[in-house]
């Protein structure tokens, strides 16, 4: 093992432990006891296999959307954006599917479905790299902007064409069985979902270091000057960029709706946007580290509504948790790029030496 | 048209620019404060708090500034001294603060069964002033918040523009290295300017529990702190575009409210107008020509060792 990546795998590790304890101290105040506490947030975790099928049902869409912050990322862009892209991929997964599902087999209206949210997330997503490139728009305003406007069309959406024959809820039907994602393990909620998270994990992997379109992100995204001087056409990479950002995002609203909820409430996930950030920053922006960094906050959101309940400590110990974890996350990065100095500084001193 | 909607727009505009302002000043310093919700929120809530348990809202207001200074505090020293990407750390203080306000109400709170309340700010009408009509009621029957912004816009325009303390918070972003050779030290102004967005986001923030709703809810900003980030950059970095930033998105807002009030006008739905500061945002970034960009905004500054 290298020791670039001893460091990362260490202070990643400590940082997590760290944020874990402070949030544990924040119990005190509840003069609940921590250690009490977090044990029954580990221990629960493993008490069946419904609830261990959980934290990978809850890992499903931060993967998604922490690759799609990571994505932007590694073009040195910023999508801010993922929350509403969500929303956007939620609200066409539950129309599209809600006028397919008596019309074709079930199979069929999955795919015309997905293959749906991917395009129109992607242009949600990419609207905001076309007014970049076209206009040198700010993209972190516009994305971060382009949320609430996603969640009031889903809002308005919900309260006219799509909410619920009882016309009670701003929700919509539950979408019948056969537009299901299947289940992949019976007797848990663990769907194909985590499946396709995984896939799009690789997927993206492989887009970003084995191809052309993969480099030439990564080129922008390093030094934007050289990479314009060799020729990139850093605006087409813009739109690019932004489309498969947004569609990443967007198919977590797939597989949310279609795998998990199997109908589109209001409002619902409303951090998945931001966990996915944070996620990104965990895994430092690597595709397959966003995969085990999403487990640890499906880790933390599953065990931590278990631990909310049956230690009669408020759920916002959660956020609670993920915050402290994000915060001495980006201290270990600190950390890392010191040590790093001193291992060069004790290289020179060697070569000197001699 | 009626004057109330423009005196409701001119409330709601204070805390934007309260937030805005201080965004301004510390963006020319070259940082960006996006924790700036986050910043909101706690404000929001030790506002709230601090009027609840203490019966004062002159309390409220200084827990609500000290909670403000000590959460900018934490993101200043993580993205000025140590460095780090200022958007990333912005998102993780935001996240933090969702869980800390939501965490802390329940501790101090526990489960009410009637939601909590405490008298919002009062409307001081000045005498005579508001006796004028139209403009009285518009300028002068505003609560103590609003009165503070009419000083903040000219004197902070002076600060940055007509004295050396605004050449040097200027220079600092756009030339920290000049800066630092003439012996000023870069990082403690940027730090200084986080600060002050602290005390002001966090005054906003309480504006907004304790300044008319006189209630805590932990949505109660959604999205107000990115507002005025956004009119920061829509005011081009500067206090009297910042102002007139605020009363756009102030008008937008109660607009929005008056609508709902109304119950909607059937010919656009609701939603259109309360997503209107937003679409706005977007609408005024694109076509926004030039921008007065500082230079290093959002370089962190690292001196040659």
């Amino acid at each position: 093992m290298n020791e670039q990546f001893r460091d990362l795998l260490l202070t990643t590790l400590l940082a997590v432990l760290f944020g874990l304890i402070f949030s544990g101290l924040m119990l005190l105040f509840l003069d609940k006891n921590p250690i009490e506490a977090f044990g029954i947030l580990f221990s629960s975790l493993f008490r069946d296999k419904y609830t261990f099928g959980d934290i990978f049902v809850k890992a499903t869409p931060l993967i998604f959307t922490g690759l799609s912050f990571a994505f932007t990322y590694k073009a040195n862009l910023f999508n801010i954006g993922a929350q509403g892209q969500f929303y956007i991929g939620s609200v066409i997964s539950a129309a599209v599917s809600l006028s397919l599902q008596d019309e074709m087999p079930g199979a069929l209206a999955l795919i015309i479905v997905f293959i749906l949210t991917v395009i129109g997330g992607g242009i949600w997503g990419g609207f905001v790299g076309y007014v970049k490139a076209r206009f040198k728009t700010n993209e972190f305003l516009v994305s971060m902007m382009s949320t609430y406007v996603a969640l009031n069309i889903m809002d308005y959406l919900l309260r006219t064409v799509l909410k619920e024959t009882k016309g009670e809820y701003p929700q919509t039907d539950s979408l019948s069985k056969a537009v299901w994602l299947p289940k992949l393990v019976q007797g848990t909620r663990l769907h194909w979902g985590f499946v396709i998270a995984v896939a799009a994990a690789i997927g993206i992997w492989i887009l970003l270091y084995k191809t052309s379109l993969g480099f030439r992100i990564r080129a922008v995204g390093f030094n934007p000057e050289a990479a314009r001087m060799s020729g990139i056409n850093a605006k087409k990479l813009y739109i690019i960029t932004f489309f498969i950002s947004g569609a990443l995002a967007a198919v977590a609203g797939f597989t949310e709706v279609n795998g998990m909820q199997h109908m589109l409430v209001q409002g619902f996930n409303p951090n998945v946007g931001s966990e996915g950030l944070g996620i990104a920053i965990l895994a430092n922006a690597n595709p397959i580290g966003i995969i085990f960094a999403a487990i640890l906050f499906g880790i933390l959101r599953t065990g931590g509504l278990i631990m909310s309940q049956m230690a009669n400590v408020p759920s916002s110990i959660i956020e609670l948790m993920q915050g402290f974890v994000m915060i001495f996350v980006i201290l270990s990065y600190f950390v890392r790029s010191k040590l790093e100095i001193k291992r060069e500084k004790s290289k020179l001193q060697k070569v000197a030496g001699i | 048209m009626s004057i109330g909607l423009l005196a409701r727009a001119l409330m709601m505009s204070t805390p934007l620019l309260y937030g805005s302002i201080s965004e301004v000043f510390a963006e020319r310093s070259g940082v960006m404060v996006t924790a700036i919700e986050g910043i909101f929120l706690i404000g929001a809530w030790a506002g709230f708090a601090g009027t609840y348990l203490s019966g004062s809202l002159f309390i409220g207001i200084l827990c609500a500034m000290l909670a403000g200074v000590l959460t900018a505090a934490l993101y200043g020293w993580i993205t000025i001294y140590l460095k780090q990407h200022q958007v990333v750390t912005g998102t993780a203080i935001n996240i933090l603060m969702l869980g800390f306000c939501a965490f802390f109400q329940r501790v101090i709170f526990g489960v009410p069964t009637i939601p909590l309340t405490v008298k919002p700010l009062p409307v001081i009408p000045i005498p005579f002033l508001s006796k004028i009509p139209w403009i009285g009621q518009l300028f002068f029957t505003q609560n103590i918040l609003t009165y503070l912004m009419y000083v903040i816009v000219p004197i902070s325009y002076f600060v940055l523009y007509k004295t050396s303390i605004g050449l040097t918070i200027r220079s600092t972003g756009e030339n920290p290295e000049a800066v630092d050779v003439a012996g000023i030290n870069v990082e403690k102004i940027r730090f200084s300017m986080v600060l002050i967005a602290g005390v002001m986001g966090g005054i906003a923030g309480a504006f907004y529990s304790i300044g008319y709703l006189g209630m805590f809810a932990t949505n109660i900003i959604g999205g107000r702190g990115w507002i005025a980030f956004a009119i920061c950059f829509l005011g081009n970095w500067n206090p009297k575009g910042a102002f007139i930033g605020t009363l756009i998105f102030g008008l937008a807002e109660a607009l929005a409210i008056y609508m709902q009030s109304i119950g909607g006008n059937g010919l656009f739905p609701n939603e259109l107008f309360i997503a209107l500061p937003y679409i706005l945002t977007i609408v005024l970034t694109i076509s926004r020509k030039s921008y007065n960009v500082p230079a290093k905004l959002g370089v962190p500054y690292k001196k040659e060792e």
